[in-house]
Order: C-alpha cells, then structure tokens, then sequence
C-alpha cells in the first residue's frame, strides 16, 4: 500500500509467567526456585493499515488484542517480528515517535484527579511542546466537537466516567497525532454516552484523516466506527477484512428459537434433532438451535412435527452471535 | 529552557492539586515544627550535660541538623512525591498507569523524578535554612562567599547522593511493584539528623562509606567550617557520580523489564 503508516510483519510476543503450585509449602519452594513457563500471546501476526484508516481489534479476553496495540504503541518489546509506525519502531519510544501518536484506556486515566481538566491538558500542551496558539486552538475544537466546555473547570474527580472519557479524549488529541491507539474506550460508559463518543471518534477521524486502531468489547463500537476488523484468537489472526464478509463466512446458517409447551426439559432429555442441527442453547423449555441455511424451513417442517411447539422463530445470527461462534470454535 | 518550562509547569499543576486539601496545610505545618522541636530539643539536652562530642560543639552539630532539614525538605519538595506516585499499591506502576509515563515524549527519568511537587515542603526548607542561620551565628565566625559557595556544592553533592539512593529504590519497584523500599532507608537516614563522627567508629564508617548518610548532611556542615580534607572531597564527588550512573542505569533496566512483562 502507498500510503501505509502502519507494518506489521511476523509479530510475536511471548510471555514468561512464573508457575506457582497451590499451598503454602508450594509458594516457599517457588521463593527460591521460581519456575517459569512460556506464555505466547500473539503468535507472528501481519498486517498492513493505510494512513486515516479506522480499524477494530477484536477478539475475545486474552486473545491478544491489548498485546498487539500495546506493541504498536511502543509500551510492550516484541519477541520477534517487526512493527513499524510512522517510519518509526515503536518499542524504541524516541520522542520524535511518540509526538505523533496517543493512547486511550478505558480502565487508566491520564488526567490529574484533584485539578481541573484544563489544567491537565496545559500541562499535556507542555509536554508535547504544542505551542500556545496552536494548543488554543486545538482544545477549542475538541471541547466544541465533545460539549464539554462546562467540564473544563471542574475538578476531574467529581466528573462522571462519561464526561472522564471525553477528557481523555481531549487530552490524547491535543498535540494533533496521526495515530491514536484505544483501547476499549467505552467501556463501562452508558448507551447515549457510548453513540456519542462514537459519533465523535468517527467525524474526528474524518475531519483530521488520523489513523485510528480501536479495541473494543462491545460489538456496536465496532460496527459503528470500523469498515475493516481483525479478528484476533489466541494470538492468531483469523480474519481481516470487512466485518460483513466475516459475517457472511458463517452465514450459512439461521438461528431458529423454539419455545416449547412442556414445563421444563433438563439437559438430558433433549428431544431428538434432526442431523445438522447444532444446539446453542437449551434452558427451561426454550431451545436455541443453529441449523443450515438450505435445510431450514425442511427442518422447522420436521420440528414442528414431532415437538411439541408453542412458539418458533427463525433470525439471521446477530454480529454478536457470528463473533461468539468464532470466539468459542475459532471460525471452523 | 525545554526541563525547565516543564518543571515550571509540573510544579504549577502539583501546587494547585495540593492547594485542593487544605486541612493538609495545616498538618504539614505541625509536622514540621515538631521534627523542628525534636531535632533541636536532643540537640540542647545533649550539650546541656557536655561541650562537645568527638570534636563536634553545639553549634556545629546544630548545623548538621539544619543541613539534614534542608535536605530533608528539598527531599520532601520533588524527589519523594514524585517517586511516591510510582510505588506502593496505589502507584503507578502497579495499576499500569505508568503506561502514560513512559509514552510521554520526555525523558523518563526526568519526567518521573521531577513531575510531583508538594507545596509544603516549602516550610520546611524554610526552617531548615532558619537552623542553619542560628547555627553559623552560634559558630561565630564569618563565611567569605568561597566557604559558602564550597557549602552549596558540598550540598549539591550530598543531594545527588540522596537522589541516586532514592532513584535506585524507585527502580526496584520494577521488579516489586508493592514493596516499599524507601522505608528501610528511611530508618538509616534518621540518624544523620547527627554528625557521622559521634557514632561509633564501625557504624561512622558505615554511615560514611556504605550507606553514605553521613556525607549527605555530615560533610557539607563540615564544609562550613573547614574540615573536609580533599580526599574527601574527591571520593564523596567520586562517589556521587557512581551512584547516579548506577541508578541510572538500574532504572533504565527497569524500564525494560516493565516493558516487557506488563500486559
């Protein structure tokens, strides 16, 4: 790609963790003789984003996400393989480099807790040798984009999470990076909050073309902001491209709900399916089944027959169930 | 300058988070006139009974203390505070903000040993210098500008001392992110409120040489009147130089462990 800004080639990062036994006589051995294993969390990933580009890290816990954005970043030393952001190796951290970047974590702050937001932000403005004018008017803009013009004078501590998460923004933004690094930004953060920030994060990204990783746990964030995804699972890429076409990779399939007249049906007493029916679900007397798109009306015919049914429907599998399918049998 | 609009700009942020508690103010405040109290009162009870011990009068070791407050307050000022906000549980490096620390484009030992001030501190350092005052009008005599320009280097020196020890503690919370390992030295650096010399002869070494306590506020109130031989004077800068590289160099390992471990 021409105008690539960020390389990633053959990634990899192994942890060493210590190994402790349970007990006590376990943990005094391990004071002296500490014993190691190796942790490998991503495992030679490459890709390629072009500069503007918004892309979603996703996968399920421990797959690898913050590892990968952490290499990316400059926090974290890769094992082997190479990353370069900006014509610049991350890990290095010269400050050429990280004046061109910024990270958000939804679960760290940046911000002093006791001052006021815009006492924080002139200290970031110092840091990163913004010059005044400049840094005027960048604030102006990002206070305006995010409404928080009456936050600026409150101490961060009596602020809510929300109105948290748009300081940080502001304070990741000020020095004008070209790439910004988030990871899992709304977390916590409630709906009307969550449609905001995204709202902003997408017209940001438009307006200043800055280049955009983002992680996020909730599939919305990802839907809304990312035309392209990486999904990644134990420390492996399994797909990279549009979410659409990961979606339609385990289309073939429709999601039927049955609903079914008997009290309850316990584990065991599943009634008999027919073959390629897959059971996602079963609890009480609801039954959520997966079944081949080709086969599923000869297949609710066939249910309807021989169950005993009080309410049936058939869904196309949300995003969350396409990704949950992938989290849980890695996209066999 | 680029360090020192950025100290200027560190110091304005932290004096404003201070000035946000103001029932700490106060605290401070009687804080420091009872170390004050203390540190004067053994002293006059200790000559009250004799003139002087191993050499050192009342007006020497009095100027032993006001160097071990001025230290103590500059300490106070920027060096604890800011290594304070990495250590322990709540500390940066245990809940990973550090992350944001090591991401800035500055220095990051500069950045971790400059960017928390505690407004306080100021009474101290203040009271610390009222000491000193006292003790070279109780000494009697009258500095040239050479003995007090000699005076401050030697108190340069010592600090550095004091700031490489510290620095190595604040880069072994890489490796232990909940220990607190300033409170052991802690303990040591108490005892140079006195003059090395009135120790004995082993713990006088000890404090001099391998925990160099004594040359943090022992040797620069000796520069005062005379006394430090330039053996002295050599091995303490020889040794202030060492630790600082050390430390630095211990901290910049540290750096790369977090690096590499954190997740």
């Amino acid at each position: 790609m021409e105008n690539t800004i960020i390389r990633v080639m053959e990634l990899t990062k192994t942890y060493r963790v210590p190994v402790r036994a349970e007990g006590l006589g376990a943990s005094l051995k391990s004071l002296f003789k500490p014993t190691y294993s190796e942790v490998s969390a991503v495992q030679a990933i490459s890709f390629e984003i072009p500069q503007g580009e918004m892309v979603g890290l996703i996968g399920p816990n421990g797959a690898g996400k913050t590892t990968t954005l952490k290499m990316l970043a400059g926090l974290l030393h890769p094992t082997s393989g190479q990353v370069s952001v900006a014509g610049y190796e991350p890990w290095q951290r010269q400050p050429q480099y990280l004046r061109r970047i910024s990270m958000v974590m939804g679960n760290k702050s940046q911000m002093l807790w006791d001052i006021p937001p815009l006492d924080s932000f002139r200290v970031l403005g110092e840091i990163y040798s913004v010059p005044k004018k400049e840094f005027e008017r960048n604030l102006e803009e990002l206070v305006q984009l995010l409404e928080m013009k009456e936050l600026l004078t409150k101490p961060v501590r009596n602020l809510s999470l929300g109105e948290r998460m748009k300081c940080e923004l502001t304070a990741s933004l000020l020095h004008r990076p070209s790439v910004l690094f988030l990871d899992e930004p709304t977390l916590g953060l409630d709906v009307s909050m969550q449609l905001r920030l995204r709202r902003f994060l997408a017209d940001y990204n438009r307006s200043s073309g800055t280049t955009v990783i983002l992680t996020s746990h909730y599939m919305a964030d990802v839907m809304a902001l990312c035309p392209r995804v990486i999904l990644i699972h134990h420390g492996k890429i399994l797909h990279d491209g549009e979410l659409g076409t990961l979606a339609r990779r385990l289309m073939p399939f429709k999601i039927l709900r049955i609903t079914l007249k008997q009290e309850s049906m316990a584990e065991n007493e599943l009634p008999e399916l027919p073959d390629g029916v897959e059971v996602l679900e079963a609890e009480s007397n609801n039954l959520n089944l997966r079944v081949p798109r080709d086969e599923a009306a000869a297949i609710t015919a066939k249910l309807l027959e021989t169950l005993n049914v009080a309410d049936l429907t058939i869904e196309d599998p949300s995003i969350e169930a396409v990704i949950d399918q992938v989290y849980t049998d890695g996209g066999q | 300058m680029r360090p020192f609009r950025l100290i200027g700009s560190f110091m304005r942020a932290s004096f404003q988070e201070d000035a946000a508690y103001r029932t700490n103010f106060f605290i401070s405040l009687f804080t420091s006139l009872l170390n004050l109290l203390t540190g004067v009162l053994g002293i006059l009870v200790l000559f009250g009974q004799i003139d002087s011990v191993h050499g050192w009068t009342l007006a020497s070791t009095l100027a032993v203390l006001g160097v071990y407050l001025v230290v103590s307050a500059v300490r106070g000022l920027f060096i604890s505070p800011s290594f304070d906000s990495l250590s322990g549980m709540d500390g940066e490096i245990w809940s990973g903000a550090f992350d944001f620390t090591i991401l800035r484009p500055v220095n990051a030992q500069f950045f971790a040993s400059f960017r928390k001030w505690r407004l306080f501190a100021l009474l101290d350092l203040v009271l610390g210098v009222g000491v000193l005052v006292a003790a070279v009008i109780q000494l009697g005599v009258v500095l040239s500008v050479w003995q007090v320009l000699f005076f401050l280097f030697m108190l340069v020196v010592g600090m550095s001392i004091l700031y490489a020890i510290l620095l190595i503690f604040a880069a072994l919370i890489f490796w232990s992110p909940g220990v607190l390992f300033t409170w052991v030295f802690d303990g040591l650096f108490q005892m140079a409120r006195y003059p090395a010399n009135i120790y004995p002869g082993w713990l006088r070494m000890v404090l001099t040489w391998i925990v160099p306590v004594g040359v943090i506020t022992t040797f620069p109130a000796r520069a005062l009147t005379d006394s430090i031989t330039p053996v002295e004077l050599v091995v303490s800068m020889l040794l202030a130089a060492a630790l600082l590289v050390v430390a630095s160099i211990l901290f910049r390992v540290g750096l790369r462990k977090y690096a590499s471990a954190s997740s």
